[in-house]
């Protein structure tokens, strides 16, 4: 089959996997998800947040068994075995759908970020079409520059959250604890839905990773406990910045911010000399969300080229880049529209291919083998 | 080669998008916009006073530059809305109004009447505006009247209020600064109400020279500007004014104390001075009989500042004696202050409320409905432990040698 060719020749490493894994899990969450939850469940967004990493561990236990099941295929590969030819090929041009849409989404993010908080007269185009760019280069540059440039940026990223983090701790001490207080105040319901909310923008995309996991990784039995430890890790920083957003801003005003953790540095002060470093909070978001987004693009190319089977996913990455920009100004009207499509539709378009999908590929695959023994 | 030619094109293009100039504004096209003032007008319109710097002026300090004007320059506008009248002023204004460096925010006392939540939107929605400015209330007065105030040591006015506000909170601590997030979450809140600073201007003679740029140059100016009381709002409606006593209790209670000087009177008669150098207080609510009840533990540590009276520093006993006096004082002060709000204003700007909630989110679901009703009738606990830590540099003052 010409289309093995695409995936076969990249390997990353265990410890690339990993920080791809907690980069991509952190990805859009940690600017929007404070907010969102605290929408939700007020001052226990926290604890919403210590579940949703819980139930992510129990998904990525859920993404290594499907990977275990054909451990040299993609995704869309494993949907040919298992749905037999055509009906695979119509599952893995839907799944290439959703990650295309979510490309699309994320890039709508970035320009809409940019465009209220830092640069408010540029056109979002000129913004898009730029991220777009270097989307679009990273990509064609396969998935290993892609992986060596995670693994340098990614002490910049651990750097710029230990200053954040760090600079709360210091004098003037700003944050309440009344703030978090009551706790448990919440019933189950809302916070039922905090965490699926949670998770649907957290843990739910990881499926993407099965393009990449365990095909293009060099060992996959240590691969698998990376994925653990990425999932934790990303967790862990959320749990982190959602506490510290609520304790610093209140429940009250973390749920009325767009951009909450972005007003959390904003506020930020250390002996008064340190102010207004808002612009590492940016940076950070920047860096998470470029490697989520190349990652749903990677997916789209390389599922798009593995269904038709092409020999080379390169020549999709240029149109694809170019549908990628003009529907990420046309996909939403305004931002309210986006985030009302992130709280009721997202998480349900999330779950039918974080969630179903794997567990239906499992299914049949114990049912498979149950008629072969036969 | 083909390949090296066409990255070069490529990073030329990419320059041409990310000089970063696409939103550049230089500096002498910024109004730099120190103070707003927002006032009501007649016709239920708002007026917005601005008070931009003029950096010419600023820099008159190092010889040469500077004509002798005024540092700062009041533009104003008529709107129905704060974003059309700040907008309007481009018409007299020949530099945009930039904000981002806004220190006051004041707020005319009929406005502050009337609500102050929708005009604040703007202000917690607008990029440009941080949220680390002061928001005061004009007391009795328009807050375009404050802005025309010249001041001398700090030659932009609003820098003369921004850090006579900040001194004060910190050193008198009958004055509280409030941001815009804290104002916004206690309008918000159900459990605590919000209260600003007041500010008044204090005109004496003619207007002609005190609200010129002499009364900056007089060694006596006659136009001051002066913190008065605190407001207090009942959501985002200003219902009345505390007074000094009150307004120390509530920096008390809401730990905003910094530093403050408490006189005591001594046991033999005669003055103390005790000097409050940390202050802590914890809000405890409970709920006994189905009725809320607050407990408030505050601790105070401090020094003696000031001794007026006969009184033998050199015994134990005597500093003890005298932390008891302070504590009984300060419990009658804070009671009777407590008392008052409760009696005259009737709303929670201490956030009992929210002490209740934290305790027992059942039982405030249904004492929220009408939580001033209860704040009302609310008992409070007080219980006071103030420390002496030093004396100063000498031991028994001279006036014991004086008969």
């Amino acid at each position: 089959m010409g289309s093995r060719d695409i995936v076969e020749n990249f390997k990353i490493s265990a410890r690339q996997f990993a920080i791809l894994v907690i980069l991509f899990s952190i990805g859009t969450t940690i600017l929007v998800i404070p907010g969102v939850m605290a929408q939700e469940v007020k001052q226990d967004a926290w604890i919403a947040a210590v579940i949703g990493t819980g139930i992510g561990l129990l998904l990525v236990a859920l993404y290594i068994a499907v990977g275990r099941m054909f451990p040299t295929k993609t995704l869309v590969e494993i949907n040919e075995t298992l749905f037999g030819k055509w009906l695979g090929k119509a599952v893995s041009l839907t799944f290439i759908l959703f990650t295309l849409y979510s490309t699309v989404q994320l890039l709508f993010y970035v320009g809409s970020f940019l465009t209220t908080q830092i640069m408010p007269d540029t056109p979002i185009e000129a913004i898009n079409i730029l991220f777009a760019c270097i989307l679009i280069m990273g990509v064609r540059l396969g998935l290993e520059p892609l992986a060596r440039s995670a693994e340098l940026l990614f002490p910049i990223f651990v750097f710029l959250f230990l200053v954040l983090v760090g600079s709360i701790f210091l004098p003037p001490v700003q944050f309440k604890f009344e703030n978090i207080q009551p706790v448990f105040e919440t019933g189950i319901k809302p916070m039922i839905h905090a965490v699926f909310l949670f998770s649907s923008i957290f843990s739910l995309p990881l499926i993407v990773l099965l393009m990449i996991f365990p095909v293009s990784v060099n060992q996959p039995k240590a691969a698998e406990k990376n994925f653990f430890i990425g999932i934790l890790i990303g967790g862990i920083c959320l749990i982190i910045i959602i506490a510290l957003t609520i304790l610093v801003l209140g429940a009250d005003s973390s749920a009325r911010q767009t951009y909450p953790s972005y007003l959390l540095a904003r506020k930020l002060n250390v002996g008064d000399f340190l102010q207004r470093i808002e612009a590492i909070m940016a940076i950070m978001w920047i860096i998470t969300i470029y490697f989520k987004m190349a990652f749903y693009f990677y997916a789209t190319v390389i599922g798009l080229a593995q269904t038709l089977n092409m020999k080379d996913y390169r020549p999709l990455t240029v149109p694809f880049g170019m549908i990628v920009v003009s529907l990420s100004i046309l996909i939403h009207p305004n931002v309210v529209h986006s985030t009302t499509f992130d709280k009721e539709i997202w998480p349900l378009y999330a779950s039918t291919y974080g969630l179903v999908l794997p567990i239906l590929l499992l299914a049949i695959n114990v049912f498979r083998k149950k008629i072969h023994q036969k | 080669m083909k390949r090296s030619y066409t990255m070069f094109i490529i990073l030329i293009v990419f320059l041409l998008f990310t000089t970063g100039c696409w939103n550049r504004r230089e500096l002498n096209e910024l109004a730099i916009t120190m103070a707003i003032g927002l006032d009501r007008t007649k016709d239920g319109q708002y007026l917005v006073t601005a008070q931009v710097v003029n950096p010419g002026e600023l820099a008159t300090g190092k010889g040469g530059g500077g004509s002798g004007g005024s540092p700062t320059i009041i533009y104003q506008a008529k709107g129905e809305t704060v974003f059309e009248a700040i907008r309007k002023m481009t018409k007299e204004s020949p530099r945009k109004i930039y904000p981002s460096h806004l220190r006051v925010l004041v707020i005319g006392e009929s406005l502050a009447k009337k609500g102050i939540g929708k005009p604040l939107d703007l202000l917690s929605r607008d990029w440009e505006i941080r949220s680390d400015f002061y928001i005061v209330v004009a007391k009795g007065m328009k807050a375009a009247e404050i802005l025309k105030v010249p001041t001398s040591l700090e030659k932009i006015p609003a820098n003369q209020i921004f850090d006579t506000l900040k001194v004060s909170a910190t050193a008198w601590s009958a004055t509280s600064f409030e941001s815009l997030d804290e104002l916004i979450s206690d309008i918000v809140s159900e459990g605590k109400q919000p209260v600003l600073t007041g500010i008044q201007a204090d005109i004496k003679g003619d207007e002609e020279t005190s609200l010129s740029k002499q009364n900056g140059e007089m060694i006596d100016p006659p136009a001051r500007l002066r913190f008065k009381g605190l407001a207090v709002f009942n959501d985002d409606k200003l219902v009345g004014w505390l007074n000094e006593k009150q307004s120390k209790t509530y920096t008390v209670i809401t730990n905003k104390e910094k530093s403050t000087v408490v006189n005591i009177p001594c046991p033999k008669g005669g003055k103390a001075v005790y000097e409050v150098k940390k202050s802590n207080t914890k809000i405890k609510g409970k709920i006994k009989n189905g009725k809320p009840e607050i407990d408030l533990n505050i601790r105070v540590e401090g020094n003696l500042g000031e001794v007026e009276c006969h009184i033998d520093l050199t015994k134990p006993e005597t500093i003890e004696k005298l932390e008891k006096i302070y504590e009984k004082e300060a419990k009658k002060f804070f009671i009777n202050s407590i008392k008052q709000v409760q009696k005259n204003e009737k709303v929670d700007i201490f956030g009992f409320g929210e002490a209740i909630h934290r305790a027992d989110p059942e039982a405030w679901k249904k004492l929220k409905k009408d939580w001033d009703k209860n704040f009302e009738n609310l008992p409070v606990n007080i219980e006071v432990q103030g420390e002496i830590r030093n004396v100063g540099t000498v031991g028994n003052s001279f006036l014991d040698k004086i008969k």
